[in-house]
């Protein structure tokens, strides 16, 4: 009997599945070049989903290790660094969008599973060394408000346009991709959610190159130190001399 | 017009490090200062990381201080041998200094002793300068400038062998005191993080008994030698100067050098001396500031100051 339960079950899933308009994403920029001029771009996420289904858009870069120094007091009341802090698998980059505010679309624990939401980041980061939760919770704040100074995290609601049509609805959102973001690939995910479970989801990929002589010089000075050093030094007394003998026949003049 | 920085990964408006490079320039033509103090923390603050900020300054201050050096030396205000002597002691002196620093920070409690340190050495040098100038310039018209206390610092250092003539600089001196002095500054300077003009210009002026004008050329023509150094150390181990950053200021600090060896001519030793003071006892308020309020945000990105 249990076992014919969940046999009507699974097949109504499948039957459902098919109901449903398959999500699809896209960036219209997946290819950002960073040249000489770069001042960071736009970025429009699209797609196509089912019609009832909420949906949250998460870009982010790949997890990985971020150091800090901490500031503390010291002696009582004169603000230092104080030690450091390691952040392990935090990305460097994180942009949440959503059609609604997330706790009215996800259960916390599908928001962790999926480490959707600064809340469920927050439980994904480890910080060392921290003496308890407080203080965790504490520094994984701190670490949002330099994020978002330096617009590397952002997190939004209702900002996502929905067109709703027969088959299902386009979305779409289109943001500022900071210049503070480095190169490097992002990803780009789609969760499509409803009754508080995340039901479908689609990814696709942003990739930020340098390219030019922003790439010749940024490969020169970790590839090639030494010369990328005597030019650097070449170029500076060359523009102080120059600009000594340029000073030297203009005052001469009158 | 914006431009990318390939080695900071951000991107800048180039007339805001251009206008920043010429009010340093301008400082360190008028009293023979890098201007680190003041660059630095405004290209952290513009969103530069703070390893970058520090490795670029240096290699605009070779520009910068190229074109000062150059100008005083056209005037005859460069004292080429005082120089030399001061840069073996500040060269000697930097290597103990990073020596230092190890062992304070096995120490713990680095930050602190450095930022006292630091804090200590501004207020002092300010505040004597700032009073001694202004204690001349209202005894104008006589000119009994020499003090009882210039007497005894005279005498014990005309005790000292190796007794030398500095002929630019007027003055005479055993070879070894610039060569001491220069590494106390060097010391101070490694373990402070900073390029030391600020406690050079008033060693040369108050102990060395330099005339302000020499101690202006001579002070950038060292430092000119301890930025190319530090430059190429930083560009080869921590690959952190940005070249494009490095352009753009010192397309504003040469000029400003210039300006400032032009307008320094027109100014007395004491003005000139009590301007730089005030500047070191502006700096020294800012970081008692800085230490005191309680900052924005709690964390800053490792490897910088």
């Amino acid at each position: 009997m249990k076992n014919f339960r969940f046999l009507i079950l699974i097949l109504f899933l499948l039957f459902a599945d098919k109901a449903f308009a398959e999500l699809t994403v896209d960036a219209n920029h997946s290819h950002i070049k960073i040249d000489f001029f770069y001042h960071g771009s736009i970025v429009t996420i699209s797609g196509q989903s089912d019609q009832n289904a909420d949906l949250i858009i998460k870009v982010s870069s790949p997890e990985g290790h971020q150091g800090f120094k901490k500031k503390g007091k010291a002696a009582g009341f004169l603000w230092m660094n104080k030690g450091e802090l390691n952040f392990e698998h935090a990305p460097n980059l994180y942009f949440l969008h959503s059609t609604k505010r997330l706790e009215e679309i996800l259960s916390p624990e599908e928001a962790d599973a999926n480490t959707i939401g600064y809340s469920a980041l927050g439980n994904h980061i480890k910080i060392t060394p921290v003496s308890d939760e407080n203080e965790k919770t504490k520094w994984f704040e701190e670490f949002v408000k330099f994020k978002e100074s330096s617009r590397l995290y952002a997190n939004s609601s209702g900002n996502i346009s929905l067109t709703q049509k027969n088959s299902g609805q386009d979305f779409s959102i289109k943001f500022d991709w900071p210049y503070e973001a480095p190169h490097g690939d992002y990803i780009v995910t789609v969760y499509a959610a409803q009754n508080g479970r995340i039901i479908e989801q689609a990814e696709t990929n942003v990739s930020v190159e340098q390219a030019g002589l922003v790439k010749a010089l940024a490969d020169m000075a970790r590839d090639n130190g030494a010369l990328y050093g005597l030019i650097s030094i070449a170029i500076a007394l060359g523009a102080g001399f120059g600009v000594g003998l340029v000073f030297r026949k203009g005052g001469g003049a009158h | 017009m914006y431009l990318y920085l390939p080695v900071a990964l951000t991107s800048i408006h180039v007339l805001i490090p251009i206008g920043l490079g010429l009010v340093v320039g301008l400082l360190s033509g008028l009293f023979g200062v890098g201007g680190g103090f003041l660059m630095t923390p405004l290209l952290i603050m513009l969103g530069i990381p703070a390893t970058v900020a520090a490795a670029t300054d240096s290699n605009q201050i070779v520009a910068a201080s190229t074109s000062g050096t150059y100008a005083h030396w056209k005037v005859g205000n460069v004292d080429f041998k005082m120089g030399l002597y001061l840069l073996a002691g500040g060269f000697l002196g930097g290597l103990v200094g990073v020596q230092a620093i190890k062992v304070l920070r096995a120490m713990g409690n680095a930050d602190f002793v450095i930022k006292m340190t630091y804090v200590l050495m501004l207020g002092i040098v300010g505040t004597y300068m700032f009073i001694e100038s202004l204690s001349i310039m209202k005894k104008k018209p006589t000119e009994e400038i020499k003090t009882d206390n210039e007497n005894k610092i005279g005498i014990f250092l005309k005790r000292i062998p190796m007794q030398t003539r500095f002929e630019k600089s007027g003055v005479t001196h055993s070879a070894l005191v610039p060569i001491v002095l220069g590494g106390f500054v060097g010391i101070l300077a490694a373990i402070m993080g900073v390029g030391g003009g600020f406690l050079m210009v008033p060693v040369m002026v108050y102990i060395l008994r330099m005339p302000m004008h020499v101690v202006v050329g001579t002070s950038l023509f060292q430092i000119l030698f301890t930025c190319i150094e530090v430059t190429f150390l930083q560009a080869y181990t921590n690959h952190n100067v940005d070249f494009i950053l490095a352009v753009l200021l010192l397309l504003g600090s040469t000029l400003g050098a210039q300006v400032g060896v032009v307008f320094g001519r027109r100014l007395k030793a004491e003005q000139l001396k009590i301007l730089l003071a005030c500047i070191v006892l502006a700096v020294t308020v800012k970081i008692i500031f800085e230490l005191t309020l309680s900052p924005s945000i709690l964390l800053a990105q490792a490897g910088g100051h």
